[in-house]
């Protein structure tokens, strides 16, 4: 009896993990297709750009966590759309192929838990307003208030020859 | 023997090339004509009987904090991302300085003075290779303030807007006007600086725009219409700048029998031996050009790094 009970319990945990896995995996190729949206929510303080980012998954918290990744590939390759008062911003990058052009350095950067959560932090400890919660179907569409530092970001992708800076050749 | 002079050769040859540099341009912020004018920051010029009014830029910086907060936030903003920028203030203070300094100065042997033209004492004004020209109005609707704020980057030479950022910021309701315009110039500065970049981009990818004007001498017995070595000068000239600008790409906007202008002229970076040269450098091709092969005198002047001008007969 004790063993069928552990069986279940094993069964449930495995079940239960692959099951996020596959979900993370899904948000990670979702950020890879540019499946999210981004927009200005006001201008940050000096060094900070803050953003909404909407994130698309079946699971609420797997959105809620992918919007830091998408965060900052949305400022490095997309850029972001402006509001009343505040301006959009263009992305770092000034090539479009940029992140097939340096996938070794991109690929380790936007692992689980890799270097691109040096830049970003949710707002608010990522709460959701009621209204940036919505249900599409099978799946959650959500919205994220983050706080990207755009300096950090920018010198360290410098500094490894991702991009250019202003006074390079010069 | 032979072939390691040569991989030597080839090896510094490439090694100048890599580490060669391209000339900085200087960049300062300066208040628009219209934010001087509308706050009376204007100096009344008597230019040989036409009356003309021109920005008095050291009362604004004398007297406008907020000019002072923003020009600070923006060299601030910029010096962060390797681009220091001249500040208009220690600029003006320089010129000054200069100005006394030249009045006092005298030879110790002979008690000369210091030789300064008309062109010399025109040149002598607070200049830069690419101007930010900035601009702001604080809109007020009952309580609530915003600030439309605008930037140009104007290439002082080829009179063009390399860059620009501009917009009206949000309503805010008991904000200070100097954090209004922190937070403009905040929002505007990085999408100046992405258009900035591509300018640069540009720069290196076709060269650097200059332009260029030929004038003559009264003494010059002949001119840009007089035949030398079966072309008349003005063409011999052209085809110079035709084979000494990138892909052989500038404009002859203006040519008579007196003068020539050339616009949209692409000179290298850098010349043959990798050295960065400028519009001072390029023209100086020209000049020589002319003296070793129509045995033509001609008397160089340029302005920063983008305009040269060469007039023919004397120097």
């Amino acid at each position: 009896m004790k063993n069928i009970k552990f069986i279940i319990t094993l069964f449930l945990v495995v079940s239960f993990s692959t099951l996020s896995v596959a979900q993370q995996r899904k948000a990670d190729k979702d950020t890879a297709a540019w499946r999210y949206e981004i927009e200005a929510v006001q201008t940050g303080v000096q060094g900070t750009y803050l953003i909404k980012v909407w994130s698309y998954s079946k699971k609420p918290d797997v959105a809620i966590d992918q919007a830091k990744k998408n965060a900052i590939h949305g400022i490095i390759f997309k850029g972001f759309t402006g509001i009343s008062g505040v301006p959009g911003q263009s992305p770092l990058a000034n090539s479009l192929n940029l992140e097939d052009e340096k996938a070794d350095f991109f690929k380790p950067f936007f692992k689980d838990g890799g270097d691109y959560m040096k830049y970003v932090s949710l707002s608010n400890d990522g709460a959701v307003a009621a209204e940036d919660r919505m249900k599409m179907g099978k799946e959650y569409k959500i919205g994220v208030i983050v706080a990207v530092n755009i300096t950090n970001l920018r010198k360290d992708l410098e500094k490894a020859g991702v991009i250019k800076s202003l006074s390079s050749g010069f | 023997m032979k072939k390691i002079l040569l991989i030597t050769i080839i090896f510094l040859n490439a090694v100048l090339t890599v580490n060669a540099q391209a000339k900085k341009p200087t960049i300062m912020v300066v208040p628009s004509d219209v934010w001087c004018n509308q706050r009376g920051y204007m100096l009344d010029f008597d230019n040989q009987g036409t009356y003309v009014q021109v920005p008095d830029y050291k009362r604004a910086l004398q007297e406008n904090a907020a000019l002072l907060i923003v020009i600070s936030k923006i060299n601030e903003l910029m010096a962060s991302r390797g681009f220091p920028l001249k500040n208009l203030e220690s600029v003006l203070k320089s010129l000054d300085g200069e100005a006394a300094e030249d009045a006092m100065l005298t030879s110790k042997k002979t008690g000369s003075n210091i030789v300064e033209s008309p062109i010399d004492k025109l040149k002598k004004v607070a200049k830069a290779d690419i101007v930010m020209q900035i601009f702001w109005n604080v809109n007020q609707m009952g309580p609530k303030q915003s600030v439309t704020f605008n930037i140009q980057g104007l290439d002082s030479y080829t009179d063009k807007q390399v860059a620009g950022a501009s917009g009206t910021g949000q309503e805010l309701i008991g904000s200070t006007l100097p954090v209004m315009l922190e937070t403009a110039v905040l929002s505007h500065i990085d999408n100046f600086n992405v258009q900035l970049m591509s300018h640069f981009d540009d720069l290196f990818a076709n060269g650097r725009e200059i332009s260029l004007r030929i004038k003559k001498f009264d003494a010059f017995p002949n001119d840009f219409e007089t035949e030398y070595a079966g072309e008349e000068l003005g063409t011999q000239i052209e085809n110079w700048v035709q084979k000494n600008t990138v892909k052989g790409r500038f404009s002859t906007t203006d040519a008579t029998e007196n003068m020539m202008l050339f616009e949209q002229v692409r000179i290298p970076l850098f010349d043959a031996s990798g050295k960065a040269i400028d519009a001072r450098a390029w023209a100086k091709g020209l000049q020589k050009h002319l003296k070793d092969t129509y045995k033509i005198e001609a008397k160089l002047m340029t302005k920063g790094l983008g305009q040269a001008s060469i007039v023919v007969g004397e120097k």
